[in-house]
């Protein structure tokens, strides 16, 4: 019996440690030990339904073990705000007001476009429609407003994080030889840049890894 | 926040008494039931056992087993049912040499399960 305590225990710590290494990418609206318990609670009420070679005290025991653990985590996290930040984590500002803060996205596992589409979801189709915008630690996105919106057109991505998106480039009417221009007057080479965007109005969003965003104004067919 | 550590604290107590009783009851069953092997074995080794002292063993192990499944898993009970009847069997047939071997492989069998289930390092992993 107490085998099973240990053994379940074990279990609970390494997919809470897993979970926490994965980031805010793999958790959605619940904090990491909450996603593990329900992760791991059902099996554990279904193995030993289902397998009747398996006496149901096992899965009791395992139940109430997990019962116990999140009773501990949750008075720790009561008690002790470090334990908190530790199995829970803490939000992570990914837009400032110098633009996205690249090292913040990495940390949870997250790239622009997972940032974008989280954005989008909130009801923000632009990186400038926003002062702030951050992963809270259950994993959804929240953001500081600005009053008017940028744009009145869906931005596409041209850049991410050095990578130039050729299907999104032609869309807009740009070729190489353009693009190579327009990163020269920006004074950046294509693996420095964090992210382009650009709206069917031709207004850019331009930011170089370690500095802050621009708005620039660029020709685009906006057939789009 | 008092009821919820009320709560942990019974749930703490409870897994606590059953681990021991378990441990206990496990240890205490399979003694018993070594005790009754080991006797058997004496018999089958001196060749004056009958069928009827390996029925004695087979009667007294239905009744512990009807309890030991809510503690242990229904395959590692099989076993034990299956070497105990092939041990009656040539008991019956009063095939000594053959029983000897099957009540041996049952001793180490009731020897070594509780051990299976107490808290040692390469039961866990």
């Amino acid at each position: 019996m107490a085998l099973i305590f240990i053994r379940t225990a074990i279990i609970f710590i390494t997919l809470l440690f897993v979970m926490r290494l994965m980031g805010k990418s793999q958790i959605g609206e619940m904090q990491p030990f909450e996603f593990v318990i329900s992760l791991v609670i059902a099996e554990l009420a279904c193995i030993p339904m289902a397998d009747t070679s398996i006496p149901i005290l096992y899965g009791i025991i395992a139940i109430l073990t997990i019962f116990i653990l999140h009773q501990i985590v949750w008075l720790f996290q009561l008690w002790f705000k470090p334990v908190k930040n530790v199995v829970s984590g803490k939000p992570s500002v990914v837009i400032n007001k110098n633009g996205i803060d690249e090292f913040q996205l990495k940390k949870n596992n997250l790239d622009v476009s997972d940032l974008i589409e989280s954005m989008r979801v909130a009801g923000y189709f632009n990186l400038d429609d926003v002062y702030y915008g951050l992963y809270e630690a259950n994993g959804s996105f929240s953001a500081l407003a600005k009053e008017e919106t940028a744009s009145t057109s869906l931005p596409l991505i041209l850049i991410d994080r050095g990578t130039p998106d050729q299907k999104n480039l032609t869309r807009c009417g740009f070729n190489d030889e353009r693009l190579n221009k327009l990163l020269k007057e920006q004074n950046a080479k294509l693996k420095e840049v964090v992210v382009m965007t650009v709206n069917a109005e031709g207004r850019a969003y331009f930011q170089k890894r370690g500095e802050k965003y621009k708005i620039l104004q660029v020709e685009v067919n906006g057939e789009w | 926040m008092v009821k919820s550590i009320c709560y942990t604290v019974a749930a703490i107590l409870i897994c606590i008494g059953l681990f021991i009783f378990a441990d206990w009851y496990l240890g205490n069953q399979f003694d018993e039931f070594s005790a009754a092997l080991d006797s058997l074995y004496t018999k089958i080794e001196n060749e004056t056992a009958t069928r009827e002292d390996g029925y004695a063993v087979r009667t007294l192990w239905e009744d512990k087993k009807s309890k030991l499944h809510i503690l242990v898993p229904h395959n590692d009970i099989s076993y034990i049912d299956y070497w105990l009847s092939e041990a009656c069997g040539l008991l019956y047939n009063e095939k000594y040499d053959l029983a000897l071997g099957k009540i041996e492989v049952l001793r180490e069998i009731s020897k070594n399960l509780p051990d299976s289930y107490s808290i040692k390092f390469e039961n866990i992993f």
